[in-house]
């Protein structure tokens, strides 16, 4: 589409590109994202597991631990349990969580979509509200103002598992609106970035800030 | 000569007769008959089977009484896709009635969304509608209705009125006068042999040069592998709401006739019985 007043639609190419760039720098930093290319269409989404020690009953802190390293980093820094409560009856018992974060292009809406979901070791699966539970009470309250529609269970649409979707009808209407405002200065900035350092938060997914200060890739220059 | 809102009635009103079964090893205080139900090919398991679930529980204790979920042949039953769209994947060429097996424990998590009330499948159909809109009017269309408009479309499908739902369906069925059909068309293509859910992608209705894309335009853009060589047999069946549309049918009226309530064209591509 063209630019003025119109929204900035994300074509799947630009899609691919923008996560290409983003995997890239993930490398040289080690936050352990990846993209995932489907055997039998070629389509592809970005991937990023981490693993998060957390005490049952307690809120964690937002500290994440998303190192390469997962297992030794798990056993290195694994907190003492606490006491038995005795009679209060609150035992805290250390649990791991692993997180599957997931990045899809939804050709309808042309935006990139945000699947997610979380499960005990042994494979049980978290509820929302057990993820829930994991975030941060300032972005819980970031979800009620968002350019979202609430989280809902859907079919994830190349794997078939059930995932949490954090699925914005307007993510365009606000990226749109940020992008516009940096036209004049950051013209090729990359919308997946930017999408993923403001929805990514409200569901435990941090970008560090590094990203923000990518230099496009000359590709992406030519495209435009 | 049928008239073409025929085909929007027979659609409506396809029915599967189906046999439900109590899993054997369900925990129950006495036998548990089987329960027999003509389920609306247009629907979605979880609306239309509260006589089933009343049934079973009849014979169960409330504790051994969990979330309910369906299995056919080993396979857990997607609930969120339409009755018809699983009956030809899973069970068309099998005699009738189709024989599903009913759960009340062991909730398949990682092949089955829940389902904890109607809200969700509303919820889920309506995000549906939603999505082909976007493909065939860019949203315009069900963003310009009222909320009450969108609450009849579900009333619609809920209580199996045709007349009340179409009120509404019919404006997502138009098109500006100067353009011959929507801008994609709104379809998934489904193969039970795949790890691959469905095949989704942008199809346009009508070509560059104004002619009409066909149904076997579609599948040989998107999947090619359903359309065999004109030397090898036709090995599979390409089949929406139990029957196979001639791929020279347009895509346009397809959609227009045969989408499912939710405004999807489901199409199924099953393998052709050999006997």
């Amino acid at each position: 589409s063209m630019a003025g007043e119109e929204d900035f639609f994300l074509e799947e190419k630009r899609f691919k590109q923008y996560c290409e760039d983003l995997v890239k720098h993930s490398q040289q930093i080690g936050d352990g994202w990846e993209w995932r290319t489907s055997k039998d269409l070629g389509d592809g989404y970005l991937s990023k597991t981490h693993f998060q020690v957390r005490n049952r009953h307690i809120p964690p802190d937002l500290k994440e631990k998303n190192n390469d390293n997962t297992e030794q980093m798990l056993f290195a820094h694994v907190e003492e349990p606490l006491d038995d409560c005795g009679a209060a009856g609150a035992v805290s018992t250390e649990e791991v969580v692993r997180y599957e974060y997931h990045v899809l292009y939804s050709s309808s809406y042309q935006v990139p979509v945000l699947y997610f979901r979380a499960c005990f070791l042994d494979g049980k699966p978290l509820t929302l509200d057990e993820i829930w539970g994991s975030v941060h009470a300032s972005y819980q309250a970031r979800l009620q103002e968002g350019p979202w529609d609430t989280i809902t269970q859907q079919e994830h649409p190349i794997l078939g598992q059930p995932f949490f979707v954090l699925h914005p009808c307007r993510t365009n209407e606000f990226i749109s609106a940020v992008l516009r405002g940096s036209q004049e200065h950051h013209r090729h900035t990359n919308y997946v970035i930017l999408w993923l350092s403001t929805v990514g938060p409200v569901v435990g997914l941090n970008l560090p800030l590094s990203y923000a200060k990518l230099e496009p890739e000359q590709s992406t220059d030519a495209d435009l | 000569m049928t008239d073409d809102k025929d085909v929007l009635r027979d659609v409506w009103f396809g029915r599967i007769p189906t046999c439900f079964t109590l899993y054997q090893d369900e925990i129950t205080e006495r036998e548990a008959e089987p329960y027999y139900l003509l389920l609306p090919r247009i629907s979605y398991l979880t609306l239309v089977t509260d006589k089933v679930k009343k049934h079973f529980q009849k014979v169960m204790r409330q504790e051994e009484v969990s979330e309910i979920w369906f299995e056919y042949e080993g396979t857990p039953l997607k609930w969120h896709y339409p009755i018809g769209l699983l009956f030809d994947l899973h069970a068309s060429n099998t005699a009738l009635p189709w024989s599903i097996t009913v759960h009340f424990k062991n909730f398949p998590e990682k092949d089955l969304l829940h389902c904890h009330s109607k809200d969700v499948i509303e919820a889920h159909f309506m995000a549906c509608i939603k999505e082909a809109d976007a493909l065939k009017h860019k949203s315009q269309v069900i963003n310009e209705m009222q909320k009450k408009d969108h609450k009849q479309l579900w009333m619609g499908l809920q209580n199996d009125k045709f007349e009340q739902f179409w009120a509404i369906n019919r404006k997502l069925m138009e098109y500006p006068p100067e353009d011959n059909g929507f801008r994609y068309i709104p379809f998934r293509i489904y193969q039970a042999t795949t790890e691959r859910p469905f095949i989704q992608k942008l199809f346009r209705p009508i070509a560059s040069g104004g002619q009409l894309h066909t149904l076997g335009d579609l599948l040989k853009d998107v999947c090619p592998s359903a359309i065999t060589p004109e030397d090898g047999e036709q090995k599979t069946q390409v089949m929406i709401h139990g029957i196979e549309p001639m791929l020279e049918t347009p895509i346009q009226w397809l959609s227009e006739h045969m989408s499912y309530p939710d405004n999807f064209l489901h199409i199924g591509i099953i393998p052709r019985p050999t006997d």
